[in-house]
């Protein structure tokens, strides 16, 4: 077999290692693993590399709920645009204002 | 009986008891996704309160077209990656399967031994798979772990990161190429 064939193959796997070989459209793939033993190495080291993250478990015991809701209390609403104080007086009004 | 959606409601109107209860029911979630993306215990918890405290803030927006989770995910995917992008310069690494096959053009994969079945790891194993998944970039990194770890489905991740179905797949398959190549000289040594 040619490289290029082993190397489609090495692709596939990749593909469907998370899929139950035994379904039609994986047939070519389980009769080529069953001929390759390289191939079959390969596909049984990407199932056990998923599978020890899988069961690399990390345990959360403590509780964040008080942290987040005294943060939302003490936050301050959003402020959408310039607050008063800053704004520009309008030079037309103070034009007015003078006039008077 | 499933009160999510009224708790969700009642959050969106301003109860912060009702977001409470939102919080318990997802704070593991969030805190163990959020570690097996970031590696660490505190920029996980930082990640955890940020991605509540972002929710609260964007609950108006959820629509419920998509799982609450989902779209927890979605926060959470984006705090880590604005986390990362802050702290971390990350190095470029290559993606590709050259080590698999010898000059001579043959296929060449060693066979691994016996894995753990089990929960319990070892220590220097966790080591191990801990600086593996470090050193795939983070787009990566996500992908797999919503994928392979947690076990949603393509369609979820899509809703969550808006990607495209051959951008998620793409992605996962050299993630797993990835690993399992940086995993490959601890079980055949």
């Amino acid at each position: 077999m040619k490289l290029t064939d082993h190397k489609k193959y090495l692709l596939e796997m990749c593909e469907k290692v998370d899929r139950d070989l035994t379904s039609p459209t994986c047939r070519k793939l389980r009769e080529h693993l069953a001929k390759c033993p390289d191939c079959a190495a390969y596909y049984d080291s990407l199932k056990k590399t998923i599978v020890l993250y899988r069961n690399y478990d990390v345990e959360y015991k403590g509780s964040c709920c008080k942290e987040v809701l005294a943060r939302l209390d003490v936050e301050q609403p959003i402020q959408i645009g310039i607050p008063k104080r800053h704004r520009p007086k309008n030079p037309r009004r103070s034009t007015k204002h003078s006039s008077h | 009986m499933d009160d999510e959606p009224r708790l969700i409601n009642s959050a969106k109107s301003g109860d912060k008891i009702a977001f409470g209860k939102l919080i318990r029911k997802y704070e593991k979630t969030v805190y163990n996704f959020a570690f097996k993306i970031c590696r660490d215990k505190e920029k996980a918890e930082e990640a955890m309160q940020e991605t509540f405290i972002n929710a609260y803030r964007g609950l108006k927006s959820f629509s419920g077209n998509s799982k609450f989770s989902t779209w927890l995910y979605r926060i959470i995917t984006n705090n880590c990656l604005m986390m990362h992008r802050k702290r971390s310069h990350e190095p470029v690494v290559s993606l590709e399967d050259a080590d698999l096959f010898r000059e001579t053009g043959e296929l060449q994969v060693p066979h691994w031994g016996e894995t753990p079945h089990d929960a319990v790891l070892n220590k220097e194993l966790k080591e191990i798979l801990n600086k593996a998944i470090q050193k795939l970039p983070l787009e990566y990194r996500i992908v797999f772990v919503m994928r392979d770890v947690e076990g949603l489905s393509t369609e979820e991740v899509r809703k969550s990161l808006k990607l495209s179905v051959p951008a998620i797949k793409s992605r996962l398959h050299r993630a797993r190429r990835f690993l399992r190549n940086e995993l490959n000289p601890y079980f055949t040594k």
